[in-house]
């Protein structure tokens, strides 16, 4: 069959494009129809207004698209999140340096990467199983240490900063999003390890008899998105002003949404950063500008799904097509 | 009246014209060949007979009415296709998978007994004389038992026509002989039979008729026992080929790799000694299972090593892991190329570079123009046809993709080649290529080892032949090379 195709594929460019670019144009049809029905949106404040508000979604997707691009799954970053977020808060409390409880909380994040990413290379758990587990593991740690109930007191103006901040008239929030996905994308893009992930996820095999050592890069990505997740909770916790054991739960379904949106970004079925970060902002776009609309909470996420089913079905169908 | 009349038969994908104008037919008890070199448009012929795609234009009969499917569904009734990827259930058993689809029931409950009973019958009257352990799941069965318990399964929707596309491409040479007897016996039960494969020798001994496809386009149906291969190449290709394996001049100069007493416990490996010269390629014959691939692999991957030493370049060859085997020289082209050799959804630019990213990395950091280099030079050295190099590699043809599989080691300071099964579904010409490239790899002082189950190209191409069977290695032949002796060996007769 591959002949066949692979002739085919070669001239296929026209509907390549909405292939490729369905989602970005799925995104610029609702940017479209809410700068035209709902006042107010297109204004510069409100584009930093929804930058702000999808930065924590953003870098937390950004570490779970990593485990996606080796072909791993992490079930366990919202929780990880909340669980550094209460840490960082705990520790602050208790009369530590915030950048001191910063640390202890990202290494505790690190800690659950390279802990899940051992489990799933060293010991063969699917990472499925792993990181649900994991995942349980975090949420009654954070119990443990929060007693259940939320910090709230007074933090350190510095700390607060980070997540409350401008950096000119852009948010800190923003600032440090761009910095986070630009990081990704380069990493994946123009690095050896970045190459090497996307070949473990391709085909671990293959990749394996070419010299690549996949359980390690299994195990980096698993890190990262412990990495990243943990520097989400800290950000929450700073944006906040205190720490709420379910503080990060909301991550997971939108998290999930963001990289599977990505993938059907750019290059279909591949997981990709910068495709991550287009999937947050279309789901920061649909939030903000329907809450601007006056639309009940619960369209929002009627209005999500159905968004997330059309721009998949979109891009599946058109390669579904092209093979028939 | 034939059972299967095609008639002009044309398929256009956007942009390319994969079948055109096809006219051909075939007989009930005919067993019909069909043969070109890969992209001729067999494939795509399969697949508009199958109900996968449809016709652009002409049409198709089938017991003289004109057939229009639907969908594979829909054909499954008339035609019957045994692919090459086997289409089996693997912890189903074998009646569970002959059923699928047409379980019966009663009150919803399968009716397991009835399946068992009338399985075995089934396998009774159809295939006399095959080894299946119909109760057996199916993963725990060979892969030619697999592939008989495929043939069952498709004859079990009784079709009027039955499509082997490269059926012997898994199969050994003992369960080749096991398949023949039952496609013969399906000719005498009355079947039309349309038979697929790039062995050309195997379609003439086995063939009543066959029909060569060429560009998409029909070029002749000839008879098989008028025809001689050498006539259906010139056929299949458009130019007259000078020679089918050419062998490149090379002189063997010092012992490159050794093994000496190397044995496996994990492997099944014992008695392993040969060694392989710089400039010479060293073929591996052997019948499936004799363990040359796993040989290969398991030397390659750094899998334990019970007794023996194992030398390289002069220095004791110890590996842990494909990594460290590349480190110190050796490389392998592994046998089956979609699987292992490539990453097939990323772009040929990125399967040419993995390899070699320790080398055209600093800080980490990808060198774009260096690997432009590499790219560029490994595209024109193996001269792989490409529109442009971050097209995905699923997009090439098989001889490309082996192309690329080769050329993703070039640049590193390999020492030792492996090609396990490099020919393997590829076409003529771009077999003669492969031939050419493995010879280039010898004149330039490399030790190529060379395993393959087409016998004829081994004898033609290799400098020195080594036989394996039941994971040993039970003799060295040098040229001239006797045909019969090398086969005596492989099936384990004490001729040598």
């Amino acid at each position: 069959m591959s002949d066949e195709n692979g002739t085919l594929r070669k001239h296929e460019g026209g509907h390549n494009i909405l292939m490729r670019f369905g989602t970005i144009m799925a995104l610029a049809a609702i940017v479209a129809w809410l700068s035209v029905t709902v006042p107010g949106f297109i204004e510069g404040q409100n584009v930093l207004n929804i930058l702000r508000q999808i930065a924590l979604l953003a870098i937390i997707s950004e570490g779970f698209t990593m485990c996606l691009i080796v072909g791993e799954l992490d079930l366990a970053f919202p929780n990880v999140a909340s669980l550094a977020g209460a840490i960082v808060a705990g520790l602050i409390f208790g009369g530590m340096h915030p950048f001191a409880a910063s640390l202890i909380a990202l290494s505790v994040g690190v800690l659950f990467g390279v802990g899940a990413g051992l489990l799933v290379t060293k010991v063969g758990i699917p990472s499925l199983i792993t990181t649900l587990a994991s995942g349980i593991i975090a949420g009654g740690l954070i119990y443990m240490y929060t007693k259940g109930v939320s910090f709230y007191g007074k933090l350190p103006e510095s700390f607060l900063l980070l997540g409350r901040g401008n950096v000119g008239p852009v948010p800190a929030l923003v600032f440090i999003m761009f910095v986070v996905v630009v990081a990704a994308q380069v990493m994946i893009s123009c690095t050896r390890p970045g190459k090497y992930m996307q070949a473990t996820g391709a085909n671990p095999a293959a990749a394996r008899l070419a010299g690549v050592n996949t359980d390690r890069y299994k195990i980096l990505a698993l890190t990262l998105s412990g990495l990243a997740a943990a520097f989400t909770g800290i950000l929450l916790t700073a944006r906040l002003g205190s720490a709420n054991p379910e503080g990060a739960a909301g991550f997971m379904m939108d998290g999930f949404a963001s990289a599977l949106l990505g993938m059907t970004v750019l290059s279909m079925g591949r997981a990709n950063p910068f495709g991550t970060f287009i999937g947050s902002l279309m789901i920061g776009i649909i939030n903000n500008g329907m809450t601007l609309a006056g639309s009940p909470y619960y369209m929002q996420d009627i209005t999500k799904g159905i968004i997330i089913i059309l721009s998949v079905a979109l891009t599946s169908w058109q390669t579904k097509r092209s093979e028939r | 009246m034939s059972v299967l009349e095609i008639r002009g038969l044309t398929k256009t994908f956007p942009g390319v014209t994969a079948l055109e104008d096809v006219s051909l037919s075939a007989e009930a008890g005919e067993i019909h060949g069909l043969v070109g070199e890969n992209g001729a448009g067999k494939s795509t012929l399969v697949k508009i007979l199958a109900g996968v795609h449809r016709p652009s234009a002409g049409s198709f009969l089938i017991d003289g009415r004109e057939r229009r499917f639907g969908s594979p569904k829909d054909a499954s009734e008339l035609v019957g296709v045994v692919h090459q990827e086997r289409e089996l259930v693997p912890h189903f058993t074998g009646w569970e998978n002959l059923f699928l689809g047409l379980e019966p029931t009663y009150a919803g409950f399968l009716k397991k007994r009835e399946m068992r009973a009338t399985a075995m019958r089934f396998l009774e009257t159809y295939g006399r004389g095959l080894d299946i352990d119909m109760g057996a799941p199916a993963h725990t069965l060979s892969s030619g038992q697999q592939e008989m318990l495929t043939i069952m399964k498709v004859l079990f929707r009784n079709p009027k026509i039955i499509i082997f596309d490269e059926p012997t491409a898994p199969l050994s040479i003992r369960e080749c002989e096991i398949l023949f007897a039952l496609v013969r016996d399906l000719k005498q039960k009355g079947l039309a039979i349309l038979y697929i494969s790039h062995h050309l020798e195997e379609v003439l001994s086995l063939c009543d008729r066959i029909s060569v496809l060429r560009n998409g386009r029909y070029v002749a149906t000839v008879d098989a026992a008028a025809t001689k291969e050498a006539d259906l190449i010139r056929l299949m290709i458009s130019r007259d080929m000078k020679e089918q394996y050419p062998k490149l001049p090379c002189r063997a100069g010092d012992i490159v790799f050794a093994a000496e007493g190397y044995a496996s416990a994990r492997d099944r490996l014992r008695d392993i000694s040969f060694n392989i010269r710089s400039g010479e390629i060293v073929g591996f014959a052997g019948l499936v299972g004799a363990g040359r691939t796993e040989l290969a692999e398991a030397l390659f991957t750094g899998s334990s090593r019970d007794a023996g030493t194992v030398r390289l370049k002069g220095r004791d060859f110890l590996s842990h892991s494909p990594k460290d085997s590349i480190r110190q020289g050796m490389v392998m082209i592994p046998e089956n190329r979609r699987e292992h050799g490539l990453l097939t959804q990323m772009s040929v630019y990125e399967n040419l570079i993995l390899p070699q990213l320790e080398g055209l990395s600093s800080i980490g950091f990808l060198r774009w123009r260096a690997a432009d280099r590499q790219v560029r030079s490994a595209v024109e050295r193996l001269s792989i046809k490409v529109a442009s190099p971050s097209q995905s590699v699923s997009t090439l043809s098989g001889g490309n993709q082996q192309k690329v599989s080769v050329g993703k080691w070039f640049g590193l300071p390999a020492a030792l080649w492996i090609f396990d099964e490099p020919t393997q579904g590829i076409d003529v010409d771009a077999k003669r290529e492969l031939y050419d490239i493995m010879g280039h790899l010898a004149q330039d002082g490399a030790a190529v080892w060379f395993i393959s189950s087409d016998l004829r190209e081994l004898l033609a191409i290799a400098d020195r032949l080594y036989v394996m069977k039941d994971r040993k290695i039970v003799g060295e032949c040098v040229p001239p090379f006797n045909p019969d002796g090398v086969l005596g060996m492989m099936m384990g007769e004490k001729t040598a």
